[in-house]
């Protein structure tokens, strides 16, 4: 029964700061599947995915993770999901193992799957050989992983990123890209926005354009590409951005 | 008048500007970066109370000889208080020119001699050292001015001269610390230089007050002997307070000085200085290559509310920086602390008083910095953790430590007079109690960074947190005093009121607690 359940269903979603920022969004996401959000800046992507998270309280609308209601239910929904935002939540006078070890306890994590699991996700980053340094002298890269590590200690059902990508190496991306695949491939569901439109084009199942807070297109690359008549995936995004 | 761009006065002019725009405390909610009218008012009449004070001053003091050494003494006791707090603020300005100045980047990479820029920040760190001084006393000299009392005159280069002097050596023991220390711990050791030189005199007037009865009558001795002796008035000691006086040679003295002293530290220590820079700009990747030398215990499995806790002290104890703005409060606890262990005849109210005001003090720095100084919040709220618990915890987090600070004395006190003990514990608990719910309740989100300046951010918490620690220093105060006899009626009346304002200030916390939107 709980497989039929979508991994992430937003009905009517509405958030005003002034003006508004996401505006009547509908929204599925199925389980198991690889989903990338796409608009330019302003549209209204951070805000859907932070009342998503619980991080703001909805205007209206309804929020449903793995079939739980998150304003009824917040811990239960939450439990639930990872957010790794575009700045990693990290702290500077922490080392690696410890911020796990934080992160683990705020999720409840039992130490039996903890332990094992921090020291399989520093290794799968590379970052073992630094677990007994101060974070606040690792690289960009360094940190987005380690923030990463963190979103995946608990081993959520869904993984919400925003611009997991940026500021990264070519190496550090691919690991990233990596560990984000086998994610999904185990089951889990992700969810990100990032710029990088070659990201979204050969990693996406399914692809989401937003804009002015509600979502323009959406579908896989290939329906995407039919309804446009386009070429690459920044044509399309390009030809709907420009369409009034 | 134009000024050559990257002449002397071109940087003078752009540091001055910068120093009025940063007069503000940061950019107002308005955007403008200036003082506000209101500061400009008040600065205004300050000035005008000032000359009033002096205008009348000057003319009661004009028939009084300039060369008595009664009038010498005080002079000199009041230019140690000025030089004290004129080093500490002036080590304070070099740390910000050292390493939290971010144009420095800009100008060391441009074409302008690293001389001229460093003589410009000397010389901006000097009148900013000056500045605050020349406000309280140059209305004296104005009023001498106006009342044909030239002598008052002395005052302007006596203060200049002062603060060029406390600055070079500021600005020496800045670069010195680095040069032995490196940059990243020097940062941390000069902010505690700099604090102890301010709190030197209150320190000093705490041992003086510990110290047998003989050795106070010794320095009451060789001070009267410094002022009666024959010759008294002649004595080199009294040659800064003739300069401040108007005398002409110590002032040309001290100005020569003054300038010798900035000449050869503005001329001989520039390269130093840009070398000094670099080293404080590649301050964290010094801090990250220190710290791997010890391997985490991380400890999985941990109840929620002792993963926070551990997490927060982890954080303070690892922040130098913060850890020293901290434990500065503790430096006043220690003469408490030598009453407490060594004198027999303990003045119990003073301990009850003073132990109660220090850990509300204590108590709030530390709960501001785990409840609304947290580094990663949005980690927090989107973790599906109690969010009281997390709360709950860190308010722990700031509460222990203090109470295991005091918890030997306390107990030490209580073995030997256990009455006075035990309302020393009582006060203590209150007061601590009461500074964490403060912060709990009415702390508003902050940056760590940013601890000195805490309480421009919450005007309320700010007030709670001296009245809670006002009524539990006063209420601890009276009840140690009951315990050595009765109380009178306006004494228990005082006490009931302390009291009332101690169970108050929490209730009212709560009552104005901060919402966040």
């Amino acid at each position: 029964m709980d497989d039929q359940l979508p991994a992430l269903r937003l009905v009517g979603l509405r958030k005003h700061f002034g003006r508004p920022a996401v505006d009547g969004l509908d929204l599925l996401v199925r389980r198991g599947e690889f989903y990338a959000l796409l608009g330019p800046n302003g549209a209204g992507k951070t805000t859907t995915l932070r009342l998503v998270t619980g991080l703001l309280a909805p205007d209206a609308g309804t929020i449903e993770v793995m079939g739980v209601d998150m304003t009824a239910a917040p811990a239960a929904a939450k439990a639930k999901l990872a957010y790794l935002p575009d700045e990693p939540m990290l702290y500077g006078k922490l080392k690696p193992f410890e911020y796990l070890e934080f992160v683990a306890g705020l999720w409840g994590v039992a130490a039996q799957d903890a332990e094992p699991r921090a020291r399989e996700l520093l290794d799968w980053l590379d970052l073992s050989q630094h677990a007994h340094e101060l974070t606040e002298g690792f690289s960009r890269g360094m940190k987005q992983k380690l923030a990463l590590a963190g979103a995946l200690i608990h081993d959520p059902e869904l993984l919400i990123l925003d611009e997991p990508l940026t500021g990264l190496d070519a190496a550090a991306a691919r690991q990233v890209k990596d560990l984000l695949l086998a994610h999904v491939a185990k089951g889990g569901t992700v969810i990100l926005t990032t710029h990088i439109l070659e990201v979204a084009e050969r990693l996406a199942h399914r692809i989401g354009i937003i804009r002015q807070g509600r979502l323009i297109a959406e579908g896989t690359l290939a329906q995407l590409r039919e309804r446009t008549q386009g070429g690459s995936l920044e044509d399309m995004f390009l030809h709907l951005m420009a369409a009034p | 008048m134009r000024l050559a761009p990257g002449s002397v006065g071109w940087l003078l002019r752009h540091e001055l500007r910068l120093a009025w725009f940063n007069a503000a405390g940061g950019k107002a909610a308005d955007g403008r970066r200036r003082p506000g009218n209101l500061a400009l008012g008040l600065a205004a009449a300050g000035c005008i109370a000032m000359h009033a004070l002096g205008w009348f001053a000057v003319r009661q003091l004009a028939g009084v000889p300039g060369d008595d050494p009664r009038i010498l003494l005080a002079v000199s006791a009041l230019l140690v208080v000025a030089t004290t707090f004129m080093l500490s603020s002036a080590i304070k300005a070099c740390v910000v020119v050292m390493f939290e100045r971010s144009d420095l980047d800009l100008l060391l990479s441009s074409h302008l001699p690293s001389r001229s820029i460093f003589t410009v920040r000397l010389l901006g760190v000097s009148a900013g050292t000056a500045a605050l001084y020349l406000f309280l006393l140059a209305p004296f000299a104005h009023a001498g001015l106006l009342q044909g009392q030239w002598r008052w005159l002395g005052i302007y280069p006596g203060v200049i001269g002062l603060a060029v002097l406390c600055s070079c050596g500021a600005m020496l023991l800045t670069l010195a610390l680095v040069r032995i220390l490196g940059a990243r711990r020097t940062r941390v050791v000069a902010q505690i230089v700099g604090a102890l030189a301010g709190a030197l005199l209150v320190i000093a007037s705490q041992l003086h007050a510990l110290t047998s009865r003989q050795t106070q009558e010794r320095i009451r001795d060789t001070v009267l002997g410094l002022v009666q002796t024959e010759g008294a008035a002649d004595n080199l000691l009294w040659l800064p307070a003739r300069a401040m006086l108007g005398e002409p040679l110590p002032v040309l003295l001290l100005g020569a000085l003054a300038a010798g002293m900035f000449v050869l530290t503005s001329w001989r220590t520039h390269r130093f200085f840009a070398r000094g820079l670099q080293l404080a700009a590649s301050t964290p990747s010094i801090a990250s290559g220190k710290a791997s030398s010890t391997p985490a215990r991380p400890r999985f499995g941990r109840t929620l509310f002792r993963t926070v806790v551990i997490k927060e002290w982890r954080l303070i104890v690892r922040d130098p920086q913060l850890l020293s703005q901290v434990m500065l409060q503790i430096l006043f606890l220690l003469p408490l602390f030598f009453l407490i262990f060594k004198r027999a005849d303990v003045q119990v109210q003073a301990i009850g008083a003073g132990l109660a005001l220090l850990c509300s003090s204590l108590t709030g720095a530390l709960a501001w910095i785990a409840l609304s100084a947290e580094d990663a919040p949005d980690l927090l709220r989107v973790s599906p953790a109690s969010q009281p618990v997390i709360r709950r915890a860190k308010l722990a987090a700031a509460m222990l430590p203090v109470l295991g600070l005091v918890a030997v004395p306390l107990l030490w006190l209580t073995a030997r007079m256990p009455t006075a003990g035990l309302v020393a514990c009582l006060v203590v608990c209150g007061a601590v109690s009461g500074a964490g719910l403060v912060v709990f309740w009415c702390g508003r989100p902050g940056v760590r960074s940013n601890f000195k300046g805490r309480g421009k951010g919450g005007m309320v918490m700010n007030i709670l947190e001296l009245f809670n620690g006002l009524a539990w220093g006063a209420f601890g105060w009276l009840l140690s005093a009951a315990t050595l006899g009765p109380l009178g009626p306006m004494q228990t009346f005082a006490a009931a009121g302390a009291a009332f304002l101690a169970i108050a200030v929490p209730g009212i916390a709560r009552m104005l607690r901060y919402k966040p939107m």
